[in-house]
């Protein structure tokens, strides 16, 4: 073969290369289910414009189902997005925070802080590693944040999900396939119950030993460096819960986080159920989270929270993003979306 | 390191990749490093059984090619009794045991065979092969001792091969690790393409099928009679694929880096007796069986029933090489005796077929006989599946007894969807088997045009990630062959 020809077919393989790269991405892509609610909703989050939230809302479970971000929208105009994945940890949340802060600079970041008493490793990282978009953070996550075992198919989602093929329909391989775009819930997911046994609690979470609070300790350190760097203020916070850490934990979390950066503003309103004008016996699905009510009353006491303690203030939007927002209010004033038990 | 696992899709391309890049000198010290590496995932004590055996069978060979006469032959049993008393006392100790307990139990004597935890070391029964039939050489006089023990290592460890053949022979493999080897872009892609072949019929074909035969002969009672046959068929296509699938990654493999291994495989379901179906079936360990056990015992040289004898013999011990128990040998018996009976009754058959008007070589005969190979080799099948003798006689009950099928006729292991595709890819099989009786494969793929290559590499490409079975859920299915 002369130079000429070796070249030629060089590059004839290198777009050979790029083109089975391009059809495995598509095919991942596609197979893999899109995911609306119960965190971990990178989709959306991306659709939204760039530089256009004014806070992130971070954390786990009790993040999403209890932070209604349409509610603290109506009440005071703050555009916000809650970034969270089920049983996150917070290895995980600092991944989530990076890769949020490529396409957002929110004037607020506050971190929902029940995974501080998670251990190293939680049930869903399958979910909450895999689904971050594709690049240098999601290859963080996967060697930093991750069960090994899962790796293979964190790198790889038909790993995961190849199997779909038989059950896949067309409409969903199209909406898997169709670019993100901003939806509704703004990473809110509602539920709706009550749980019957409410009275029996405030019941108390278990606590995690001493070297796995360490490392999550480090954890949200580094999370508070980035803000730190970045210049958003942190606030960590408890929701109003019947899951409660007890008391003497939360206030050696309070003293550790204080030393690990003093800028850090720490909020407990674990036992704050009645002040939040949360009513136990109608207002939480189970004794961590709040029903699609609780969470609407929570969230509006959340913008005075907000706007008063944060001072934070809403940044100018455009016409149509304005718009949009409106239309999320409207939307969850009709009731917002189906019931989700 | 299975050729499928995660790990190996790093290995190789670094190992081809610094062969490649590395001076001529150093690159067979590279492939013994790496094959060493892909050795040790296996296992440490797998390693240290590895380094013993070579080591022995290189000083063996080079003090037996210094001895003569019967010091000549007393230290080739010597040395082929240390191969297979190892072989004996990791693999078939056990059964052995177990058997001695049973005739013991019989007599009414009471032994009770100790629980053995003797770890089979991967690949054992391939590379002493490769050993004893090396030392054999040597012994002959067929070829001289290997002086270096870099090239005998490698000969015995080389990675493609080490775990599950093909049973390579030292006159055609060490000659290739002398010469050099130049990057070969067609070698290089066919080598793939042969790979990604393989690997089709291993997840896709092979793996999809294992688990209706699983489910089926878990418990052929639960099943109707045609679908414990089918289950029977589908095990004679799912071993086919599932070991010449790792026949054609290794040769791949092989290719790659610029290495020509012994075919293992040819089309052996389009034999026409079970005895051609053996020259085209695994034809490395029946090729070693012919020139080591056969013919030394005689072959065909000696009459008509010692040439059956000697059949049976063969067969028997080839049975007992795919694994220590009596459904194994009965296996290789059943195949020696087909053998027999072939060989007793050709003058009638051949009468029968002049009677029918069939002539010898029509299409007509030539699918008859395929057709009946396949069903023979099929119901020795069972017994190799069955896993005990009991059970496979249980097996064949169920083909004979019970209802034609059970409902819902899908909940055998795999859905509808599932044996939509195993059907077609069943076909596909079919029609690159066929074609391969005509062309090179792997040398007339890349005569095609551009476009129509990589459509098929594409599409190859895609149907082993999406329709293959692995990953998450699934208990990978190592290859059936890596037990022995």
């Amino acid at each position: 073969m002369n130079r000429k020809a070796v070249v030629r077919e060089f590059c004839f393989a290198v777009l050979f290369l790029l083109l089975a790269v391009l059809l495995i991405g598509l095919t991942s892509t596609a197979l893999r289910p899109v995911r609306t609610n119960y965190g971990a909703v990178w989709g959306p989050y991306l659709g939204e414009p760039e530089d256009s939230l004014d806070y992130l809302w971070l954390g786990s479970s009790y993040a999403y189902c209890d932070v209604n971000p349409a509610v603290i929208y109506d009440e005071t105009g703050l555009t916000g997005y809650v970034l969270a994945g089920p049983e996150q940890t917070l290895s995980q949340t600092y991944w989530y925070l990076r890769q949020a802060l490529e396409t957002q600079r929110p004037s607020a970041v506050v971190l929902e802080a029940s995974a501080l008493h998670f251990a190293k490793y939680q049930n869903y990282t399958q979910v909450n590693v895999g689904y971050l978009p594709a690049g240098l953070n999601k290859l963080g996550a996967v060697f930093t944040a991750s069960e090994p075992e899962l790796r293979t198919g964190l790198l790889f989602d038909l790993y995961f999900y190849h199997s779909r093929w038989k059950t896949a329909t067309f409409g969903e391989l199209r909406s898997a396939l169709a670019p993100p775009l901003a939806d509704q819930c703004k990473g809110y997911t509602a539920v709706d119950g009550v749980f019957d046994a409410i009275g029996d609690g405030p019941f108390l979470r278990d606590v995690q030993e001493e070297a796995v609070y360490r490392a999550n300790l480090e954890d949200l350190g580094r999370i508070a460096s980035l803000c730190a760097d970045r210049g958003i203020p942190l606030a960590v916070v408890f929701h109003p819960t019947y899951s409660q850490l007890p008391s003497q934990v939360r206030e050696a979390i309070r003293a550790d986080v204080a030393d690990l950066d003093a800028h850090i503003r720490f909020f407990d309103w674990s036992e704050e159920v009645e002040a939040a004008g949360l009513e136990p016996s109608l207002h939480f699905y189970d004794p961590g989270h709040l029903n699609r009510a609780g969470a609407a009353l929570f969230s509006a006491w959340l913008g005075d929270f907000l706007t008063g303690e944060m001072g934070l203030v809403p940044r100018p939007q455009t016409g149509e993003n304005a718009a949009a927002w409106a239309e999320t209010v409207r939307f969850w004033q009709e009731g917002g979306p189906a019931v989700t038990e | 390191m299975s050729f499928l696992s995660p790990g190996f899709f790093l290995f190789f391309p670094l190992v081809t990749l610094f062969y490649f890049l590395l001076p001529q000198r150093a690159r067979n010290l590279w492939l013994l490093v790496s094959s060493w590496y892909f050795y040790l995932c296996a296992g440490a004590g797998s390693f240290l059984f590895l380094l013993c055996a070579l080591t022995l069978t290189y000083a063996g060979a080079r003090f037996l090619e210094g001895q003569s006469g019967r010091a000549r032959r007393r230290v080739l049993t010597l040395l082929l009794l240390l191969l297979f008393g190892t072989l004996f006392l990791f693999k078939y100790l056990g059964f052995a045991l177990s058997m001695l307990e049973r005739l013991l139990s019989a007599a009414g004597l009471s032994f009770t065979s100790p629980a053995l935890e003797l770890i089979l070391p991967a690949g054992i029964s391939f590379y002493l092969f490769m050993a004893a039939g090396y030392l054999i050489d040597v012994y002959r006089g067929n070829r001289p001792a290997e002086r270096s023990f870099l090239l005998f290592a490698l000969f015995l460890s080389f990675f493609p091969y080490l775990l599950s053949g093909p049973i390579g022979r030292a006159d055609t493999l060490l000659p290739q690790f002398r010469e050099p080897h130049r990057f070969s872009y067609d070698g290089f892609r066919s080598g793939l393409l042969r790979f990604l072949w393989g690997a089709f019929k291993k997840l896709v074909i092979a793996d999809r099928l294992g688990m209706l035969v699983t489910t089926v002969y878990a418990a052929p009672d639960q099943f109707g009679r045609l679908q414990v046959i089918a289950a029977a068929a589908a095990f004679s296509i799912q071993i086919y694929c599932d070991f010449s699938a790792y026949s054609d990654m290794a040769l791949g493999c092989a290719q790659v880096l610029g290495f020509r291994l012994m075919e293992n495989f040819r089309t052996p379901y389009f034999s026409r007796s079970i005895g051609e179906f053996w020259r085209r079936w695994h034809i490395s360990l029946s090729s070693w069986f012919r020139d080591y056990l056969y013919i030394p015992l005689g072959g065909s040289r000696r009459g008509r029933m010692r040439t059956y004898a000697n059949l049976l013999i063969v067969f028997a011990v080839s049975g007992l090489w795919h694994g220590s128990a009596l459904a194994f040998v009965a296996w290789g018996l059943l195949n020696g005796l087909y053998q027999v009976i072939g060989g007793l009754t050709a003058d009638l058959r051949t009468r029968v077929r002049g009677r029918l008007g069939l002539t010898e070589d029509g299409r007509l005969t030539v699918l008859l006989q395929v057709g009946i190979t396949f069903l023979l080799s099929t119901v020795a099948w069972v017994f190799f599946k069955g896993g005990s003798f009991t059970h496979a006689l249980f097996i064949f009950q169920n083909m004979f007894t019970g209802p034609w099928l059970t409902h819902p006729v899908t909940a055998w292991g795999l859905d509808r969807p599932e044996l939509v595709v195993a059907f077609f890819t069943i076909l596909l099989l079919l029609a690159v088997d066929l074609a391969s009786l005509r062309v090179d494969l792997w040398t007339g793929f890349l005569r095609l045009p551009r476009p129509l290559r990589w459509a098929l590499a594409l599409s190859l490409t895609l149907a082993v990630l999406i329709c293959g079975i692995y990953g998450t859920g699934y208990d990978p299915q190592d290859f059936i062959y890596f037990k022995f």
